[in-house]
């Protein structure tokens, strides 16, 4: 298990040399939302061949964000805190390719579409701590732009500037490595034999 | 008499509670977890958990920034005597949080028929009631459901099955959730009754105290052999990895037909809940 500390905007060579299990902290410009109607504005965007009011470099991340806007035209966070991107999965495989990304985030992973897509891109996937929202705002530095201002706060596109922003886990790497697949393929893997165990355990509870 | 603007208070600072504060039957199940952790990386995640329950504390601010589908389980006592409108109060403690709460809240509350966000809205929030004996007070709980953790609860009817039965569906379950709902998680069962009921069994069994025991001896048994087994799929903390996928799995039972519905839903780590018992002088205790 190795640390990184990553300047973005990240590469397809700055992000090789990392694999599934280590740690990442990112400092720069990360671009994050949390909500589906921004995917399919996404999605809308791509198809027009519009270019989408937030310049990505290749980090997109599944943070709903509390911000609101001062009186002065600047903006205040109040906390950040990731979201389950497995629920996206049916947009990530055109957003890794057509967005350029080659920083993915969220919580809970991505599915194997997805994986295979960041293989080809050269894209690492890091996952947040759910739960770790007085951890992870600590790491915003500044709110650099905010689109889509009729969304409600977490389902906008907004770019975050951010320091020291992790521990991050890579969930997937560039090279194939999914720790999400590892795990369930294990899990299901095992479960003949947990099965067993349950049922060794159970008769011994029904003869004592 | 336990007055409406009791109950609405109550249920203001309830809420507030359960987004700021981990409960201390999970810190400390979080705690023993990362003792008995062999892998490094679930050792370090059970540690930045540790570290987040009490970051949360110090600044007084929330441990998610989902604040949750919003949950208020009245256990009303035999002898309770309260006035005025019980559902009222807790909708309007509620609304007026909602408004004034500091940091502000994200809009999750949503009408399922247009996905449009944000409150008030019907049957919001959500308030769950059942009878106690004759206690003189009145509980609640409130349980702000986050989306990773919500998203996974199931339910299958069967006709009169085994214990087997039951198990296996609960660790098809738990592989299905997999890496996705915050683990280390909090199982709720539900054995029997009928469809609702068999639901509100499970839900109520995640709030249960972690580390208490089941009264029924069978399924005592029953969740000292499902934790071990979430356990040893491996998903680990936040599902990258390790050996606490489970912090507990809580069951409870009711008679039914031969049909049997079994439900399974989750709390995840953050296990957030917060109960107080309002006594028929007024009194108010913090139960968690």
């Amino acid at each position: 298990m190795a640390t990184h500390s990553l300047t973005l905007p990240p590469t397809r060579e700055s992000v090789a040399d990392i694999r599934v299990g280590d740690i990442v902290y990112l400092t720069g410009d990360i671009v994050v939302t949390g909500g589906l109607p921004a995917h399919k504005r996404i999605v809308e965007y791509l198809d027009a061949g519009k270019e989408l009011p937030v310049e990505m470099g290749g980090v997109f991340i599944h943070l709903p964000h509390m911000v609101e806007e001062n009186p002065d035209g600047g903006w205040t966070i109040h906390y950040v805190n990731p979201t389950t991107s497995t629920r996206f999965n049916n947009f990530l495989p055109r957003f890794v390719r057509d967005l350029d990304l080659h920083i993915l985030g969220g919580k809970g992973g991505v599915n194997e579409e997805t994986a295979q897509a960041m293989e080809q891109q050269g894209c690492i996937y890091v996952s947040l701590l759910g739960g770790g929202s007085p951890i992870m705002s600590e790491g915003i530095k500044e709110v650099r732009q905010v689109e889509w201002r009729e969304f409600p706060a977490h389902f906008r596109l907004s770019r975050l500037r951010v320091e020291n922003f992790g521990p991050l886990t890579v969930g997937v790497d560039a090279h194939g490595g999914s720790i999400y697949e590892t795990l369930s393929e294990q899990a299901r893997g095992r479960l003949p034999e947990i099965l067993a165990q349950l049922d060794k355990r159970r008769a011994e509870a029904a003869g004592a | 008499m336990i007055e409406e603007a009791l109950i609405q208070e109550v249920t203001a600072d309830l809420y507030s509670a359960a987004l700021r504060r981990v409960p201390d039957d999970t810190k400390a199940a979080l705690a023993a977890a990362r003792d008995r952790e062999t892998s490094e990386n679930a050792r370090a995640t059970l540690d930045l958990m540790l570290r987040s329950t009490v970051l949360a504390e110090k600044k007084d601010t929330f441990v998610c920034s989902d604040n949750g589908f919003p949950i208020y389980f009245v256990e009303i006592g035999g002898r309770a005597h309260w006035q005025g409108d019980l559902k009222g109060a807790i909708t309007r403690g509620f609304n007026e949080l909602v408004d004034t709460i500091s940091p502000p809240l994200l809009k999750h509350v949503a009408n399922p028929l247009t996905n449009e966000r944000g409150g008030p809205g019907k049957d919001m929030p959500a308030i769950n009631v059942d009878l106690i004996g004759d206690a003189d007070y009145i509980d609640i709980t409130c349980i702000p459901k986050a989306l990773g953790s919500g998203r996974f609860a199931s339910i299958k009817t069967f006709i009169s099955p085994s214990l087997a039965d039951i198990e296996a569906y609960v660790m098809e379950c738990i592989i299905d959730a997999g890496s996705q709902h915050c683990p280390p998680v909090i199982v709720g069962v539900g054995i029997g009754g009928n469809f609702d009921m068999t639901a509100k069994l499970a839900s109520r069994a995640t709030y249960r105290e972690i580390g208490s025991i089941n009264p029924e001896p069978v399924l005592a048994a029953m969740e000292e052999r499902l934790t071990e087994a979430a356990n040893a799929t491996g998903f680990g903390p936040m599902g990258t990895g390790g050996e606490t996928t489970a912090l507990a799995v809580h069951i409870d039972y009711a008679f039914g037909h031969g049909y049997t519905p079994v439900a399974v839903c989750f709390n995840c780590w953050i296990n957030r809940r917060a109960k107080a018992r309002i006594y028929n002088d007024g009194r108010v205790e913090r139960i968690f």
